[in-house]
């Protein structure tokens, strides 16, 4: 029976040899792009790695401490160059700001029947009655102190002073489990897109929106974090789409300030509130 | 109003504290009422100074000698660490007067706005410099848009 001629090719002692030297040369250039790449990421993490708190005190960082939007970044921007405006308290305009990005971005995106049970009673918050820690979509924007640590070179673990959680990213490359049930904080995988952190987050339980909606466990969250070029704040623009709640992908903001001195204290005294009212905004 | 001395209640709207009332974590208005300011005069039992909210009980002796056991509400240890806050800012056995949000139910109990030590010193839930900053900020881009527009 003939040899395939590919067989017979690498088979010839001359062809032999240059074939040798050929994967030689590839298994060489492939082990130097990868020691590369993984350069490139330690480089990146050690950028990333440590702890961030409140924002740096700037207009901008206030106004981002919880979370933003551009459009709202950008109505505060208009009323503060408005000399009409200048009379006027700076948190006046932030609360302008705030409902314009509400009224004008965030209410439109929602699908008629989340509009309607728009905003959830606060009594009806599973934090508040219950001491229930926040799922996915409250915590990932929490205030006050976010730690990030590289646990091994496949794995990153972000550490939230509020109800001190922790959720694991997954950097190896990996989807997620088809059988993973959601979970409350969902599954996450990242890369590294330059000097970006990109993380995608599905698998989450549904649970309560940062806008006061209920959302869905469709919901699927790309968090793309980048450090300033002083390094004295991390922002996160999340793209958040859920097509049971959401008529389209809406995009939130938030932002940290390096804080290399805090540390993330117990927060085991919760307490179930003994006395409270319904229908309060 | 005569229930409690020691005890001075603003029941007027009080829009300076209410408007900017954040409360980060936990459900703020279902228990508070932003819109009313009480005052306080007590002597502090014990300051917790934990996650998710730091809380201070205090007792409030009126005209006629009856302690009331107070309890006051604040952000958590995670927010209020931010702002230079120790487990020491309040000390047991100290007199103080703090100011806050009562109850919708007018328990003896309120969140947070301001305490007044003994000594006259007082802690406040953020930064003042962190507001005249951010004022300062605002000022300067008002500077310099006048100075574009005058070009």
């Amino acid at each position: 029976m003939p040899e395939p001629a590919s067989l017979t090719c690498i088979m010839h002692p001359t062809n032999k040899r240059q074939s040798m030297n050929t994967i030689r040369s590839v298994v060489l250039v492939a082990f130097i792009i990868s020691i590369c790449a993984s350069a490139r990421a330690q480089s990146a993490v050690k950028k990333f790695e440590g702890m961030w708190s409140d924002p740096p005190t700037t207009i901008t960082g206030d106004f981002c401490a919880s979370y933003c939007t551009d459009a709202g970044i950008d109505r505060l921007n208009a009323l503060m160059d408005d000399p009409a405006n200048d009379a006027r308290p700076l948190a006046q305009l932030r609360t302008d700001a705030s409902d314009y990005s509400r009224d004008k971005y965030l209410l439109p995106k929602l699908t008629d029947a989340t509009r309607k049970t728009y905003p959830l009673d606060p009594a009806d918050d599973p934090s508040f009655l219950r001491c229930e820690p926040y799922g996915f979509a409250r915590q990932f924007i929490a205030r006050h102190q976010l730690q990030i640590r590289e646990v091994s070179k496949d794995r990153l673990e972000m550490r939230y002073g509020e109800w001190d959680a922790r959720r694991s990213i997954h950097m190896d490359g990996r989807k997620r489990p088809l059988n993973e049930p959601p979970s409350r904080l969902g599954y996450s995988v990242g890369h590294w897109e330059g000097e970006a952190l990109v993380i995608e987050t599905s698998g989450i339980r549904g649970d309560i929106s940062p806008w006061r909606t209920m959302h869905s466990d469709q919901l699927h969250v790309i968090e793309r974090y980048t450090r300033s070029k002083d390094g004295k704040a991390l922002t996160l623009a999340a793209t958040m789409e859920d097509p049971a709640t959401l008529r389209e992908p809406l995009v939130i903001k938030h932002i940290w300030g390096w804080a290399p001195d805090q540390v993330i204290a117990t927060y085991d005294q919760c307490e179930i509130p003994k006395e409270f009212k319904r229908g309060t905004r | 109003m005569t229930k409690r001395s020691g005890v001075l209640l603003f029941a007027t709207a009080l829009l300076t504290f209410g408007a900017t009332t954040a409360m980060s974590h936990h459900a703020f208005s279902p228990v508070y009422d932003d819109q009313r300011v009480i005052t306080v005069t007590g002597v502090v039992t014990q300051f917790k100074f934990v996650n998710p909210h730091a809380m201070m009980f205090m007792d409030v002796t009126d005209n006629s000698g009856k302690v009331a056991k107070w309890t006051v509400e604040f952000a958590g240890r995670l927010n209020l660490s931010n702002v230079g806050w120790t487990e020491q800012s309040i000390k047991s056995g100290e007199r103080v007067t703090v100011t806050g949000n009562p109850t919708h139910t007018g328990s003896d109990r309120m969140f947070f706005r301001k305490l007044v030590h003994a000594d006259g010193r007082e802690l406040l839930p953020a930064a003042p410099q962190r507001e005249n900053t951010l004022e300062e900020e605002r000022r300067q881009r008002a500077r310099e848009r006048d100075a574009r527009q005058q070009k």
